[in-house]
């Protein structure tokens, strides 16, 4: 019997695809784009995911659970698929090597200036691609056990209750905020990643929940991406926040015990688990795509190939802003991907299906 | 390869004869053959298989005491099996039946009854409180013991046979209704597919039919204790008892049953979950302790609170080694006096654990070769690992920390980090009789927690395990 992916493990993925480095300076960005109360607008841009999280379910109801590459196989000439699936899997594989390369960097800032950031990489990718081998029911399995190591580290939050000051909030909202488009659609690409449900398709049980669980997903992101952003907001002054490099990080600092402290590093280190599965799950997305591009290729050596050339892609940028520069031009083209594939495939089903009822 | 047995004829359907027996058995010394020529019968069996009282009262009497025309007529009683083929009567004779040859015709008699040790405590699963009683070599005493436990006609019993010289024989036992039949099917085709000389231990059994041979972790569990076997059977799982071990398997396992001891159940069920913490604490402390170590002390010295840095620096300021080095001495060292403590007698064992502990840990540090607190934190986690329930998985856990260390050695938090993280995906990948290796924590099941991260009160105990798939889910009906 094929294993079906539970509709808590659907929730699971998403929050792990979705949460990832970005947890580290979101509120920076909130604060430099959205200004004074930025946070509140992360409620925004959670129901403009929640609008493309309807519009996948449109095409899941519209394709009847059909996996999107049959959606696009049955209806598009080779010679249209063919560009399509080659933007994807490039766009996908860049996005996870670089997001990747973005948590190595950080780590490497503040831990280990000294060593060669790609020697981590390697070791990093080693593991993704022994976890992408495994097949999306073991990805799924992993990231509900990497769920619960980190979803605790929440309630660290709970340390800076004293420390909290209702009056860094102000009473005013989005004063002071600039480049709000472009600063917003960095914002936005926080919440990517629910984006790869469309792949799940042929592997969800159609009789569950599927849709909800992607719903609740990007809930838990949210509510997360909220309380790290309000405990900041309130914890430091507005300018402190638009300063800081890494919020989150110099915010765990904080927190010491009587037989420890600097306890960021630990946590640093334990975000390695979200990043992995980030770029687990794009690579993932790339290599069932590559395998519609070439059917008859062996899955396992497709994703040993786009892992290779993801290392070697991320080669190139050598700095965290030319990480930052890579990940803001393939966040805006993932971005795109989010809501040009579904709409892409509603307008296919719309006219194949010739304006039939949505089943 | 499949191996050919000398032993036992391969030719089949022989019609069985004195003479055609005796020739098999031909150098078997311990082989005795007994002759009645007033009534014309001889009696072939091994002696230290048969019971002396059985075969006196069932055999050498009735035959002695009948006449030449009534000895037909004796051996027409359903104890005895006629058998037309040699191969039959070969295997009877070799699993302790007697074979009584009468004219033409060869019949056995089951009068097995060999030596067997007497039931004592497990001495590698000991409890406080509960049941002290535990499996020994001899299936059959082992099936009695938890047929005493099950008094139901749904416990069934598969009979097959492993090794192809020495034949075991292993029982499958499982509850009709509570088991699922598709587990049963997989692990008796698993079981039939083993081609292999010998197995001599449930242990060594399972590494031939698990789902992954190469995996360092167990991935059915074994116990020597009844009432863990009988509580596995309730659970619906399945159990196999191999015949010349106390290790009885059970199948399908998930990671977290190895954290379990029976002791959790007869305690209240605070205590209980008290203790069931304490033991996933002790899996942290075991892992990750002696490899925090390694990398504080390499490379986040800033992790160290000013008070305790002072101390550590002291302890640290004599060793000449990098504390990966140090760590690992001392780790190797440990091992080492485990190992040689579980060889020697239990006399001896103690002196190896003062020689030890106290020899070797204080002279080390005396003699600058490792530091105060290394010694705490590889004693600490030496002590976690056992108090891991499981002997097998405590070992396994104590081979993985080895590798955590290496890597907090190479790259600090961020290699634990990393070797974490692979371990999850290792862990991921695993299954156990098909079913998930992780099982209730991915897949998730929230019911099935209150009996794995905690002991819950028996009346929230409602359910059997997930992973047993069972048909006959509730198994407490009772009110609280």
């Amino acid at each position: 019997m094929k294993e079906k992916l539970h509709p808590f493990h659907i929730s699971v993925l998403v929050f792990m695809i979705q949460c990832g480095v970005v947890i580290f300076f979101l509120p920076r960005l909130l604060a430099q784009h959205m200004g004074y109360n930025g946070w509140v607008s992360l409620l925004f841009f959670s129901a403009i995911a929640a609008f493309n999280i309807c519009l996948i379910s449109i095409v899941y109801r519209l394709g009847n659970g059909r996996s999107i590459f049959q959606i696009f196989e049955q209806s598009l000439p080779r010679l249209l698929t063919f560009p399509i699936y080659t933007f994807l899997i490039g766009v996908w594989t860049i996005l996870g090597c670089i997001a990747a390369k973005q948590y190595i960097i950080i780590f490497q800032v503040f831990v280990f200036p000294t060593t060669p950031p790609m020697y981590m990489k390697l070791l990093f990718d080693i593991i993704a691609c022994s976890l992408i081998i495994k097949g999306i029911y073991n990805i799924s399995k992993a990231a509900t056990v990497f769920f619960w190591l980190v979803i605790w580290t929440i309630l660290l939050l709970l340390f800076f209750i004293k420390g909290f000051e209702w009056v860094n909030l102000t009473p005013f909202f989005f004063h002071e905020s600039s480049n709000t488009i472009a600063g917003g659609l960095s914002i936005f690409t926080a919440f990517l990643g629910y984006e790869l449900t469309l792949l799940l398709f042929p592997y969800v049980d159609p009789k569950k929940g599927f849709i909800k669980a992607v719903y609740f997903g990007n809930l838990l992101t949210t509510l997360t991406y909220l309380g790290v952003s309000f405990i900041c907001y309130g914890f430091y002054s507005f300018n402190q926040l638009t300063k800081m490099k890494f919020p989150l990080i110099d915010l765990l600092a904080y927190i010491r015990f009587p037989f420890i402290e600097r306890v960021e590093n630990i946590f640093i280190a334990m975000y390695l688990i979200t990043s992995l599965m980030s770029m687990t799950m794009y690579i993932w997305a790339a290599t069932e795509t590559a395998q519609s591009l070439i059917p008859k290729a062996n899955k396992r050596w497709i994703a040993v190939v786009l892992v290779c050339a993801a290392y070697a892609v991320s080669w190139f940028p050598d700095v965290l802003s030319e990480v930052e520069l890579w990940l803001k031009y393939f966040g805006y083209m993932a971005v795109g991907i989010a809501f040009g594939l579904p709409l892409m495939l509603i307008a296919i089903l719309v006219i194949h299906n010739g304006g039939r009822k949505i089943a | 390869m499949k191996v050919e047995d000398n032993t036992i004829s391969e030719e089949a359907n022989v019609l069985p004869s004195l003479q055609h027996t005796l020739d098999n058995f031909k150098d078997c010394m311990d082989l005795v053959h007994r002759t009645f020529p007033s009534i014309d019968v001889s009696l072939v069996y091994f002696g230290h298989l048969v019971g002396s009282d059985a075969l006196y009262q069932d055999v050498v009497l009735p035959l002695t005491t009948a006449h030449e025309n009534e000895v037909q007529t004796q051996l027409t009683r359903n104890q005895f099996k006629q058998t037309t083929d040699s191969k039959t009567l070969i295997k009877g004779i070799l699993s302790g039946e007697a074979a009584i040859f009468h004219k033409d015709n060869a019949y056995l008699i089951d009068l097995f009854k060999p030596d067997a040790r007497s039931i004592q405590q497990s001495e590698a699963e000991a409890v406080i409180t509960g049941p002290h009683d535990s499996f020994i070599e001899t299936a059959s005493a082992n099936l009695s013991l938890i047929r005493r436990r099950i008094k139901s006609s749904h416990l069934k019993a598969i009979k097959l046979e492993v090794g192809e010289v020495t034949k075991s024989t292993l029982y499958l036992l499982y509850i009709e209704g509570i088991a699922n039949m598709e587990y049963v099917r997989e692990l008796t085709n698993r079981i039939n597919l083993i081609e292999i000389d010998a197995v001599h231990d449930g242990n060594m059994l399972i590494q031939y039919i698990d789902d992954f041979p190469n995996s360092v972790f167990p991935l059915f569990s074994t116990t020597e204790r009844t009432d863990t076997a009988v509580s596995k059977l309730v659970a619906g799982r399945i159990i196999g008892v191999l015949d010349g071990s106390p290790s009885v398997f059970a199948a399908p396992s998930s990671f977290f049953e190895f954290m379990a001891s029976p002791d959790d159940y007869y305690q209240r069920w605070t205590t209980g979950t008290a203790i069931r913490i304490l033991r996933f604490i002790a899996l942290i402390i075991t892992l990750t302790f002696t490899a925090f170590y390694v990398s504080v002390t390499t490379y986040h010295y800033e992790m160290i609170p000013e008070a305790l840095l002072l101390t550590i620096t002291q302890s640290r300021s004599k060793v000449p080694f990098p504390p990966i080095y140090e760590a690992l001495l001392m780790e190797v060292t440990i091992e080492l006096l485990r190992e040689a403590g579980a060889r020697l007698p239990t006399k001896i064992g103690q002196t190896i654990g003062i020689v030890g502990g106290i020899v070797i840990g204080q002279a080390a540090v005396q003699a600058g070769f490792t530091s105060n607190i290394l010694i705490i934190a590889v004693a600490s986690s030496a002590i976690a690992s056992f108090v891991i329930p499981s002997y097998v998985m405590s070992a396994s856990i104590r081979l993985i920390r080895f590798g955590l260390i290496i890597m907090a050695g190479i790259l600090g938090d961020f290699g634990i980090a990393l070797g974490i993280a692979y371990l999850v995906v290792h862990l991921s990948g695993l299954t156990s009789l098909n079913s998930s290796y992780l099982t209730p924590v991915s897949p998730n099941n929230f019911n099935d927690w209150r009996d794995v991260f905690i002991r819950a009160p028996f009346w929230a105990l409602r359910r059997r395990p997930t992973q047993s798939r069972s048909a006959n889910v509730v198994r407490n009906r009772m009110k609280k």
